[in-house]
């Protein structure tokens, strides 16, 4: 009975596969002690009564989930500030070494460089500052006890902050890509090559994980928007 | 009611020592003499929201049983919580108090 119990408990909270090992192992073990302070010789029954007064799995998983979205939501925040971070990083490295190895500036299509250099600049700073401004809003809500309207509300504010801190984070890698093929455009092929192309390759998988985090928060299981229908 | 002041229940239970989820909800049914007898499961994701809240502090140790279990103590945010918690209670209760008390009629 308890071992059914339990799978069915871990299965509920599927949606987060880490929490669900964790509260089946916590669940496994209250659920036998339960068993073994019961003063019924029958221990069928006892294992019985335990998962009775355990509860509905279901209603149990319900109550995780605030909890299991304010984590996907704190780990976007922290995420986003930490990846637009490493995407300056990487830029600025880039740019040392093209002075380091005396790169020629873009001279063909100057015109069009100097606009996606200014698109580069505003879209990184929007980026930073959305992206701050979304971890500093996530990191001041409380976790509430259940997933209710005003806390839903809350998340959609912080989703769209977290979207236009990725929308800008695209724009702004787009517009390195841009200005790297300019740049190797004009050289000859070197092992040179391979700073820029790797700091490319690093700034669209930053790029790359916080459209991930995003879709995480953005799209949560079918199951949790059921419930909320409900309230 | 309960409902909504459970963090505060879990939090009151566990001040006094370190304990896991079942010794935490014999603990609460122990202090409110039975009156508090919550459905089991209620507890454990508290405990777990109390703990990414980093009131609570959770590490898993190994039973006499022999079975892992994860215990928790309150952490130093969690007392300072406590504290605050109790007050606001205790003002609420007394403020309560004051409406339901029956009022002398004049002589």
């Amino acid at each position: 009975v308890i071992t059914e119990y339990v799978e069915r408990l871990a299965r509920e909270l599927d949606f987060e596969p880490s929490l669900s090992r964790r509260v089946r192992r916590e669940v496994e073990d209250h659920l036998w002690e339960a068993v073994s302070a019961d003063p019924s010789a029958d221990r069928s029954e006892a294992e019985r009564r335990a998962v009775s007064d355990f509860g509905d799995p279901r209603a149990i998983a319900a109550q995780f989930q605030a909890g299991s979205l304010a984590g996907r939501a704190r780990r976007a925040g922290v995420s986003a500030v930490l990846l637009i971070g490493a995407v300056f990083a990487v830029m600025k490295a880039r740019f040392t070494w093209y002075s380091l190895t005396q790169w020629p500036p873009v001279d063909r299509m100057r015109e069009l460089a100097e606009v996606v250099v200014s698109v580069d600049r505003w879209a990184f700073w929007l980026a930073f500052v959305a992206g701050t401004a979304c971890w500093l809003y996530i990191e001041r809500i409380r976790v509430p006890a259940a997933l209710g309207t005003e806390y839903r509300a809350r998340l959609g504010r912080f989703v769209s902050l977290c979207s236009v801190a990725t929308v800008a984070l695209i724009a702004s890698v787009v517009s390195d890509g841009v200005l790297t093929v300019l740049r190797l455009w004009e050289a000859d092929w070197s092992v040179a090559f391979a700073l820029p192309v790797l700091s490319m390759a690093v700034e669209i998988a930053c790029a790359g994980l916080l459209v991930l985090h995003l879709l995480r928060i953005a799209r949560p299981p079918a199951w949790t928007r059921e419930e909320s229908g409900g309230q | 009611m309960l409902k909504g002041h459970l963090d505060m229940i879990v939090l009151a239970a566990l001040s006094s020592r370190p304990a896991h989820g079942y010794a935490v909800i014999e603990e609460i049914r122990r202090r409110s003499a039975g009156a508090f007898d919550l459905p089991e499961g209620t507890v454990y994701p508290v405990l777990h929201r109390l703990e990414q809240a980093g009131l609570l502090s959770g590490r898993w140790v190994t039973a006499d049983s022999g079975r892992r279990r994860r215990v928790y103590e309150v952490t130093a945010r969690g007392r300072r919580e406590l504290t605050q918690q109790r007050a606001v209670w205790r003002q609420f209760s007394d403020a309560i108090g004051g409406v339901f008390r029956p009022r002398r009629k004049p002589a």
